[in-house]
């Protein structure tokens, strides 16, 4: 760098979008957490479910879209807007992108709030708004980075500080995450079916799912407490190399995390087991942020006991530490199978958003409010009380959860004295739950409390100050040795390399044929040797080519996107484009008639899968309870899969066919009329409203457009067809005295209902039979599961 | 990715350069933490080559159908000591007709269709459950026949009954069938509803099949039959 002392400008930092995004944060903060708290309580009085618009199946995706995207999401971005422009040294890279950005969001957010309780939803977890909205965060996102990337573009600060690598980790991840998942084809201006069915989506979903943790809720909190953290304690941060460590393991391990969320399903063991082992790999890289943050403190303990943005943002990544233990723990598949679907998920999600993005938001916003209007702190009590009642609150909602989640796991797997049936029914599982779920609310209720006190706090420290946007003389950077890299240095070098090569040859191992895998893993750690070897000997070098690194934003984002998109594609393209017949095993689910398609619609969209799923695991108390386990070919045709993830209500896999539809009928309008104690909804208002014929044909069209195996029908007959099979299902419920609409959403609903589970044994096309002949290359890859069978060994 | 630079006298390096008045220590990387992160890999390597290349250990699938087939053949084998006669000897011991009504009364089992007072109704209201004080039987009115409909649910279970089997276990199917039976006398006489199923007497000696041979393969026949394609026992939840 030729810096020749160079002249020194005023620069005015771009503080109002920060401030608005602070704002929008911390009021989004009360709604997210007031959604919480209504919905806990509808667990335990179903008669809180108010109105068609106000049961939980449509409110928790509120709630849970709410804490994540309003909430963290605003707060997320106040940070980045405030910590990049200091490091970068320059204003926001452009104040119009900066307005959109900020109006944009807010608007996403309102179309949310309409459009969740309306009942428009696609049905997958964190990824329920509808079309039209993805589209639009799709754009805010992009506007977002290319004003994230504008500021690099023009920083006068050479190099990158940890902060932003995080930055620029969440912008391109959460970009290709976002836009995959959400790939659909629209039947209606409100409706549209996923591109992925079944296991394809389960995979995707998941892959989205746990990495909207990760890159959403975790990358961003990290870099935001790699600058404000160090700021607070007035401290050097612990360790740069332990930086560089975590930072790139844990960026590269996440994305493959995802199918702990499908462990024991009919997803493919091999899924299974690169998600539970990721998992625990990823225990150390997340730990190492927890160490960086906690030991930066080192020397400044004391101010522990004075500055409550301290409190918070130790306790925060105490939380951090806490639940990214958790997190692996939970993924070991003999925990797991007891914790699934059950409350002790709630509470791992819960100790992350509340203690470490809450505690790490309320942090910030104690830090932030008084340099942003120019004055004091008003109540460094008050501050302090909102940290004990959050604590305690946080406390008393995670420990009720663990209680919760193991003894209804627990009580599940009871069976009876001769061992061959189920002890427990649901319900009374269900029961003896709901003390914890009463404690459940106190403590949110007490976070939220906590969270008013902040508001009221902070409204008074805003009251007695001014906005102040930030001036600073700011030498502008000669840019003689930055942003000059190119693709040679970037991708030609020992650490690229070396990571390259050693990965290359452990994919080998996993996906080599028997033989050709073996002998990949011996190279792989002859390999690793020598790497590290080599590292030993040019270490220096490999320093300086991070150094220089950090002077180039490209191809830091480029190797960072590298990184995360490695996972994902390993995972994914194997399911996308496995023939189908390997992908159906023994079993085919039957094809939805319309009137049947019409009613799983309206499954999704009332929220169903919130609290029911629909897979039966490979595990002796689900198979006791639901009957035989779920096979990949019976969820083939789902779009959107629903295999859901906590179980509030029973499995609903093979429910077809088990009950007369007049108990249906029943149950949705009153389900205590069938199942005292139960806390479900009643959904009395299908039996209003008309089914909706007038999309189905397009409906059914996408389906086909999709590869689902509709023979080729024209609008009437599908209207028709609907409308005998209603006629068919109202006829039966008047022999037992009860009057429906045959063109009724319940009928429909019920019609949905009594085909789950239904599938036929498909004349399986000699693919089995001509495995193991005609292998084009001998070193093809191949699944491992095919492999291990191919070894004879089961 | 420990560089091994021995540090002079152990201080921690503080790097120069500053970001916005943030500067950053060079610690070595704790070891206890660097061997959690080895562990894991090491850990990773080992199950994989067993699982994968060694074939170790069952698979899912393996491990469950070998669980299932075991629990089914001890079913069988309670089956094979229930009939009529011992139906009807349980149902005036005191001890199973009380245990009987306490699954009977529970709420959200068969009390919820059939009533507190077995007529199918509550309170003037007609229930979906058929009544089981009288003796009109629309699946057959003998013991082992009312036992198959409590245990495997009526032949069309989306137009009746629900299976029990799974929820219950046959212990306690067999101590409510003691407390229907409770209510009635062993040779009362037993009527047909006319709109019974013309199948049922035959499809109800499937339990104890050999008490009557004869018709065991017009049962055998009729099961299949019936429910096509939905799944193995499917219980209740």
């Amino acid at each position: 760098m030729t810096s020749t002392a160079a002249s020194k400008v005023p620069i005015e930092f771009n503080d109002k979008v920060v401030r608005q995004f602070m704002l929008a944060s911390i009021i989004f903060g009360v709604v997210a957490m007031l959604a919480g708290v209504f919905i806990a309580s509808q667990l335990n009085f179903h008669q809180l479910n108010l109105a068609e618009w106000l049961t939980f199946g449509r409110l928790r995706p509120l709630h849970t879209n709410a804490a994540i995207f309003a909430f963290v999401g605003n707060m997320m971005f106040a940070g980045i807007y405030y910590s990049t422009q200091r490091l970068c040294k320059c204003r926001m890279g452009n104040d119009t992108l900066s307005s959109i950005h900020f109006w944009g969001w807010q608007l996403i957010i309102v179309a949310a709030a309409i459009t969740l309780p309306l009942g428009l939803s696609r049905g997958k977890e964190y990824a329920e708004l509808i079309w039209p909205i993805n589209i639009a965060v799709a754009v805010i996102w992009v506007v977002f980075a290319v004003n994230f990337f504008l500021t690099l573009h023009k920083r006068n600060e050479p190099s990158l500080y940890v902060a932003l690598w995080f930055y620029i980790a969440t912008i391109v991840t959460v970009a290709m995450l976002y836009i995959v998942n959400h790939l659909s084809i629209p039947t209606s201006w409100t409706h549209s079916y996923g591109i992925f069915g079944g296991v394809q989506d389960g995979l995707v979903q998941w892959w989205y799912g746990h990495n909207a943790v990760a890159f959403f809720l975790t990358t961003p909190i990290l870099g935001i407490m790699y600058y404000f953290l160090p700021k607070a304690a007035e401290r050097p941060v612990y360790s740069y190399r332990l930086s560089i460590v975590h930072f790139w393991s844990l960026v590269f391990l996440y994305i493959w995390a995802g199918p702990h969320h499908l462990l024991h399903t009919a997803l493919p063991k091999w899924l299974q087991m690169l998600g539970m082992f990721f998992s625990l790999m990823l225990w150390a890289p997340s730990w190492g942020g927890m160490l960086n943050g906690l030991l930066t403190l080192r020397g400044a303990w004391d101010k522990l006991r004075t500055d409550p943005v301290i409190k918070f943002f130790i306790a925060g990544v105490t939380f951090y530490g806490m639940s990214t233990f958790e997190g692996p723990l939970l993924s070991i598949r003999a925990v797991n199978s007891l914790s699934h679907y059950s409350d002790w998920t709630i509470g791992h999600v819960h100790s992350g958003a509340l203690g470490w993005n809450g505690f790490m938001a309320a942090g910030m916003f104690y830090w932030l409010a008084p340099r942003l209007w120019g004055t004091k702190l008003y109540s460094i009590s008050m501050a302090n009380f909102h940290f004990w009642i959050g604590t305690l609150g946080i406390l008393l909602y995670v420990v009720a959860m663990w209680i919760s989640g193991v003894m209804q796991g627990l009580m599940l797997n009871q069976v009876t004295a001769d061992g061959l049936a189920v002890k427990n029914t649901f319900l009374d599982t269900l029961q003896a739950i709901r003390p914890l779920m009463g404690l459940r609310i106190i403590g949110g209720g007490m976070f939220l409390l906590g969270w008013i006190v902040m508001c009221v706090n902070l409204w008074k420290t805003i009251r007695s100050g001014k906005p102040v946007n930030e001036v600073r003389e700011v030498a502008l950077l000669q840019r003689g040795g930055t942003d000059t890299m190119g693709m040679k240095e970037t991708f030609f070098n020992d650490p690229t390399a070396c990571t390259f090569g050693a990965m290359l040859l452990v994919f080998g191992w996993i996906f080599l044929p028997p033989g050709a895998d073996i002998a990949s893993l011996i190279c792989a750690i002859i390999f690793g040797f020598m790497a590290v070897r080599r590292f030993q000997k040019t270490s220096h070098t490999w320093a300086l080519w991070y150094e220089s690194l950090l002077h180039n934003y490209l191809p830091f984002t480029v190797l960072t996107f590298v990184a995360v998109v490695i996972g994902g594609l390993i995972q994914i393209i194997p399911t996308v484009t496995v023939n189908s017949a390997k992908n159906v095993e023994d079993r085919i689910q039957k094809l939805y008639e319309p009137l049947e398609l019409a009613g799983r619609d309206i499954y999704v969209s009332e929220g169903c899968y919130n609290c029911h799923s629909q897979m039966i695991r490979t595990l002796v108390p689900d198979v006791m309870r639901y009957g035989d386990y779920s096979r990949l070919g019976e969820s083939i045709y789902d779009h959107p899969f629903q295999w859901g993830s906590k179980r509030t209500g029973p499995d609903l896999a093979r429910e077809g066919g088990q009950r007369p539809d007049s108990w249906h009928y029943e149950h949705l309008m009153d389900p205590r009329s069938m199942s005292p104690m139960s806390n479900m909804p009643p959904y009395a208002h299908l039996n209003t409203k008309p089914f909706d014929q007038k999309t189905l044909p397009r409906k059914i069209a996408v389906m086909r457009q999709l590869g689902v195996p509709y023979p080729p029908m024209d609008a009437t007959e599908i209207k028709m067809k609907a409308l005998e099979q209603g006629v068919k299902i109202a006829t039966e419920l008047k022999k037992s005295n009860i009057v429906v609409r045959p063109d009724s959403e319940m009928v429909a609903v019920i019609a949905y209902l009594q085909k789950l589970g239904q599938f036929e044994q498909p004349a399986v096309e000699d693919a089995l039979s001509k495995k193991g002949q005609g292998v084009p290359f001998p070193l093809s890859p191949i699944i491992p599961d095919d492999g291990r069978r191919a070894n004879g060994a089961q | 990715m420990d560089p091994k630079k021995p540090s002079p006298n152990n201080e921690p390096i503080l790097r120069e350069h500053s970001y916005d008045g943030i500067q950053e220590y060079d610690q070595k990387l704790p070891n206890w933490w660097l061997f959690t992160l080895y562990i894991a890999i090491v850990y990773f390597v080992i199950y994989w080559l067993c699982y994968y290349q060694l074939g170790i250990g069952s698979s899912d699938t393996l491990v469950i159908d070998k669980a299932m087939a075991e629990m089914q053949t001890a079913r069988d084998k309670q089956m094979e000591s229930i009939n009529d006669e011992q139906l009807w000897a349980l149902s005036r011991d005191p001890a199973a007709v009380e245990a009987g009504k306490a699954t009977f009364m529970t709420p959200g089992m068969c009390v919820t269709c059939h009533g507190p007072d077995l007529t199918g109704m509550l309170s003037g209201a007609k229930l979906p459950g058929l009544p089981l004080s009288d003796q009109e039987w629309k699946h057959g009115g003998k013991p082992t026949e009312i036992f198959k409909i409590v245990r495997k649910g009526s032949p069309d279970i989306t137009k009746g009954m629900a299976a029990w089997e799974l929820v219950l276990g046959m212990k306690r199917v067999s101590e409510v069938v003691a407390f229907v039976l409770s209510h009635h006398k062993e040779g009362e006489p037993i009527t047909r509803a006319a709109d019974s199923p013309p199948a049922t007497p035959g499809a109800a000696t499937t339990a104890p099949a050999a008490t009557t041979p004869g018709t065991a393969p017009a049962a055998a026949a009729a099961a299949p039959a019936a429910a096509p394609a939905v799944s193995p026992p499917p219980a209740s939840k």
